[in-house]
């Protein structure tokens, strides 16, 4: 009788049968990386040295405070014990409480040792939730300011190869992939807002502090953009199909629109799915030097002081959103081009 | 049985190794190639010979020549100091020289060991095949989605950052993308004649692994790989500059300009000059590794 749900899903749903088949394997894949993931660094952190109680604690704290906080946390338990109790709750949607942040916010915590009981302390899963959408609004608006710059480079790269247009997206992404993100954050910072007062750079109060952000990032993201965009241009235009659609009277404009960008579409959407982790790291770099209060600045800060639950959180969302973002993405190039099969 | 050798195209390794060389060539005759080749080796010069032949100390301080600008900007230059000087009145340029050969140093050797890594699990799962492979290409599926940069900063953070461990960290972030290439190669050159042949004449695995196959697919591979020893060390910089890299007092791009964000306002120079110096280097690599990406995915026919 367990096959009954399956076969009316078949019959009566709009979604073709290979597309839950799809959506089941994946899923199943994903979460098995997710875990590895999380027994990954879960085992790191507690490999490295560094005691975390003795930061939360405070250094004045007296070593028998410590491993009583220790004992009572449970972080003299053995490894696998810990990450099985961990695991547990990361099943049910619980991501434990941050080691040093206190739950009212503003305050970082591990100065004194008599207070912070360890119900006061913020949950990871508001920490990353509350960071998450600024994060989101700063690569969207990268991503835009990206696209700007790189599709008609790119595009006009593709449809002139080995001409000085082709050169130009050459030189052009050489030299915007050169520009590491915290030299360029400085000096635009620098130029646009100490200088010329155009953006506000530091912290956030406004849309308007996500711009210079944006535009650091933008750059880094480009040059991929550029690169997919020439190549796949340039072999979309020298396929027939080309040569029929001018003979069926499209205009040239139509043509590139109509067809080459189209076909663009794919790599481009590929590229979104390897590069998740590329922009993560610029993310992660950028809301540092602007003070950004996103994912990014979350992340530093929680290595910076040892927030062993707030960096594991952090690694099994952005894992569990890099597996999600990879099957979007092909479910998508699926969408595009019926042809692919995954 | 003789006329089984007979028949095996034997010439195939030399025909490749003809490839890397045409891909070689076509690169040189681009002039990205050539302005990015010329700018290189005169900042590896500097880098060599600057800090030596000049005498001057990098860690040399000199309070009274503190915040000294560079050449013809605004008041109290020197020749001594053609870049001007941080806080402490060290020189900037020797400064900047020496972090490019940390840069280097960790690029390049990052960049080796990525290759070594990758090449050597894309060799097995692709001669191998079948669980071998399967394992090992699970294993590069999940590396891949591991949010490396997370994983990087949370091990140099939590332990005291050496340039081994530098090495080691930034190494084994970037080889699967090695192991895919090395494994689609290996799988396609497994199947030619000149492998079953010396299967036939009864050379090992290991041998056919070692001498035939991977001298032929290791040079294409490393042409990409030129891309990323750009790219690794602008790592390394935005370690140093989040104080996870090479530790102060030695200088490196990332430390310095850290230190130089603290005065920006007055003294710019300290953040901005070693940062020309790197997107410099940076450029120069990338013109020379685009131009040899192009050459190869022009003669390999694909994109």
């Amino acid at each position: 009788m367990a096959f009954v749900p399956v076969a009316l899903l078949q019959t009566y749903s709009e979604v073709p049968m290979f597309v839950v088949r799809f959506l089941v394997r994946r899923l199943l894949q994903g979460a098995l990386i997710v875990f590895l993931v999380s027994a990954l660094i879960f085992t790191l952190l507690r490999v490295v040295p560094g005691d975390p109680v003795r930061l939360m604690a405070g250094g004045m704290a007296p070593e028998a405070l410590i491993e009583k906080i220790a004992l009572e946390m449970g972080l003299r338990d053995p490894i696998y014990q810990q990450f099985g109790r961990y695991i547990g709750g990361v099943a049910q949607g619980d991501l434990g409480q941050s080691f040093v942040r206190p739950a009212n916010g503003a305050a970082v915590g591990g100065a004194s040792f008599d207070d912070n009981t360890r119900a006061a302390r913020a949950e990871v899963w508001d920490l990353i939730a509350q960071t998450a959408p600024m994060t989101l609004q700063l690569a969207l608006l990268a991503m835009v300011f990206a696209l700007i710059v790189a599709i008609p480079i790119g595009v006009a790269g593709g449809l002139r190869p080995g001409k000085w247009p082709d050169r130009l997206a050459l030189y052009l992404s050489s030299v915007f992939i050169s520009l590491p993100n915290f030299w360029l954050g400085i000096v635009l910072a620098l130029l646009l807002s100490v200088k010329l007062n155009l953006l506000p750079a530091i912290g956030y109060n406004g849309f308007a502090y996500t711009i210079l952000p944006a535009l650091v990032l933008s750059v880094e993201i480009a040059p991929f953009i550029i690169r997919t965009l020439t190549v796949s241009v340039a072999n979309v235009m020298g396929q027939n199909f080309i040569d029929i659609a001018a003979v069926r009277g499209l205009t040239r404009n139509q043509i590139i629109f109509r067809h080459a960008l189209k076909n663009s579409a794919i790599p481009l959407l590929n590229l979104l799915g390897v590069q998740f982790s590329m922009l993560l790291g610029g993310v992660l770099v950028i809301e540092f030097i602007f003070d950004y209060p996103g994912l990014g600045r979350l992340t530093i800060n929680a290595v910076m002081q040892r927030d062993f639950p707030l960096i594991q959180g952090i690694a099994i969302v952005t894992a569990a959103a890099f597996v999600l973002i990879n099957i979007v993405v092909d479910l998508c190039a699926t969408a595009i081009d019926p042809r692919l099969d995954y | 049985m003789s006329t089984v050798n007979t028949t095996l195209d034997v010439s195939a390794p030399k025909r490749e190794r003809k490839i890397a060389a045409r891909i070689w060539s076509q690169a040189f005759a681009s002039i990205e190639f050539k302005i990015g080749m010329v700018v290189f080796i005169i900042l590896l010069l500097l880098a060599i010979f600057y800090p030596w032949l000049s005498g001057i100390d990098p860690l040399k301080m000199d309070i009274r020549g503190k915040l000294a600008p560079p050449l013809f900007i605004g008041e109290g230059w020197t020749w001594a100091n053609p870049l001007g000087t941080d806080q402490l009145g060290r020189d900037m340029l020797s400064r900047s020289l020496v972090g490019l050969r940390y840069s280097l140093l960790i690029g390049v050797s990052t960049t080796i060991l990525m290759v070594c890594v990758g090449a050597m699990i894309g060799l097995f799962a692709g001669y191998f095949g079948g669980k071998v492979d399967t394992v090992l290409m699970r294993l590069t599926d999940a590396q891949l989605s591991i949010p490396m940069i997370i994983l990087a900063i949370t091990i140099l953070g939590v332990s005291r950052p050496t340039i081994p461990s530098i090495i080691i960290v930034l190494g084994l972030a970037g080889w699967p993308v090695y192991a895919r290439i090395m494994r689609s190669t290996v799988m396609s050159e497994r199947k030619k004649e000149y492998v079953r042949g010396a299967q036939v004449l009864g050379a090992t695995d290991w041998r056919i692994m070692f001498t035939l196959i991977l001298p032929l697919v290791l040079p294409p591979i490393a042409f990409v790989a030129v891309l990323d020893i750009a790219r690794m060390m602008i790592f390394e910089s935005v370690l140093g500059f989040l104080g996870l890299g090479v530790q102060p007092p030695t200088p490196t791009f990332g430390n310095i300009i850290a230190d130089g964000r603290k005065y920006l306002i007055n003294a710019w120079w300290i953040a901005t000059m070693p940062g020309i110096f790197l997107v410099l280097t940076l450029t120069s690599i990338n013109l020379m590794g685009a131009s040899l990406e192009r050459a190869r995915n022009a003669i390999y026919g694909g994109a």
